[in-house]
C-alpha cells in the first residue's frame, strides 16, 4: 500500500521523454511488488501465477508504448503530457484493485481471462493482421 | 547467578565459535548457531541455475539460446520493458527488493548473477 501510495505526490509534469520513460518504469515495478497482495485479496492463486500477471501487466503497457515512438504520423507526437495521463489512469486501476474496491470477477474478466481472443490486440490502429477481420468489424455485410 | 557467572566468564575468556565451555558453553554454541548472518550465502553454481530457469520460463525469450552470459536485449531480442520484467521476476524469486539505481544496471545474466550472489540477503 505504501509503494502506490507514494506517487500521488509526485508532480504531474514530466519535462522530458527520459523521465516519463522512468516513470513509466517505477509504475511497472510498483504494480509488480504488489501483485501478491493482489493475489491473496481476491484469491486468485488456482487461477493465474504471478508470472502471468506481470505479462498481463507489461502487454497493457505495450498497448501504449507507440506513443513514444512517432514513426511518421504526425498525430502520434511525443508527448510526455500523453504519458504522464496514462500513467494517472494506471495508477488509478491499480489503486483501486489494491484497495478492495474491485471484485473478483473485475479482475479476472479485465486482466486473467480471455487474453488471447481480445478485440484489441489485433494491433494498434495503424497495423492490421487480416482484411476478413477488419471488413467483419465494420459490418455484417 | 548464572547470569552473572556468565558475565564473569565472557568478559575473561576469548570463546573460539566451534569450542564449547562447560556450563555456559552449549548456551553460547547455540547462540551462535542461530545466527543467520552470513552463514546462508546462497551457492554461486544455485544461483546461476535459479536465475537461468527464471529467465527460461520467460514466456517471450527462447530457452535454447539462454546461456550464463547472455545479453538480455542484445542476445535475446527484449526491449527495456522485458529487462525491467525479467528483473521483478528474479527479485520475486530470490526474495529481494533492488533499488532503481541497481536495477537500471541489470542488463544481462552475468549481471544479474553478480548482483544476487553479492546480496547479503538472497535466499
Amino acid at each position: 500500500m505504501a509503494s502506490t501510495m507514494k506517487y500521488v505526490r509526485v508532480p504531474p509534469n514530466s519535462a522530458s521523454l527520459a523521465e516519463a520513460r522512468q516513470r513509466v518504469f517505477e509504475f511497472f515495478k510498483t504494480a509488480c511488488r504488489s501483485i501478491p497482495s493482489i493475489m491473496e485479496i481476491y484469491t486468485l492463486d488456482d487461477v493465474t501465477s504471478p508470472s502471468q500477471l506481470r505479462s498481463v501487466i507489461s502487454s497493457e503497457i505495450r498497448k501504449n508504448a507507440h506513443i513514444t515512438n512517432p514513426k511518421m504520423d504526425q498525430l502520434q507526437r511525443i508527448e510526455p503530457d500523453v504519458i504522464d495521463m496514462l500513467l494517472f489512469k494506471g495508477t488509478e486501476e491499480l489503486c483501486n484493485i489494491v484497495e478492495h474496491s474491485k471484485q473478483r470477477h473485475h479482475i479476472l474478466g479485465q486482466y486473467v481471462l480471455n487474453r488471447e481472443d481480445r478485440t484489441h490486440d489485433i494491433g494498434n490502429k495503424d497495423q492490421g493482421a487480416s482484411d476478413f477481420l477488419k471488413s467483419f468489424y465494420k459490418s455484417n455485410y | 547467578m548464572a547470569s552473572a557467572l556468565r558475565s564473569t566468564i565472557l568478559r575473561h575468556i576469548r570463546v573460539p565459535i566451534s569450542h564449547s565451555l562447560s556450563v555456559n558453553g552449549s548456551r553460547l554454541t547455540a547462540v551462535r548457531s542461530m545466527s543467520s548472518h552470513g552463514d546462508d550465502h546462497l551457492d554461486k553454481q544455485e544461483v546461476v541455475d535459479r536465475v537461468l530457469d527464471v529467465v527460461k520460463s520467460f514466456p517471450k525469450v527462447d530457452p535454447s539460446k539462454v546461456t550464463p552470459d547472455v545479453h538480455f536485449q542484445k542476445d535475446l531480442g527484449l526491449d527495456s520493458l522485458d529487462t525491467v520484467e525479467i528483473v521483478m521476476a528474479l527479485e520475486e524469486e530470490f526474495k529481494l527488493e533492488i533499488p532503481d539505481k541497481e536495477a537500471d544496471k541489470i542488463d544481462s545474466c552475468p549481471l544479474a548473477v553478480e548482483y544476487i550472489y553479492n546480496h547479503p540477503m538472497a535466499s
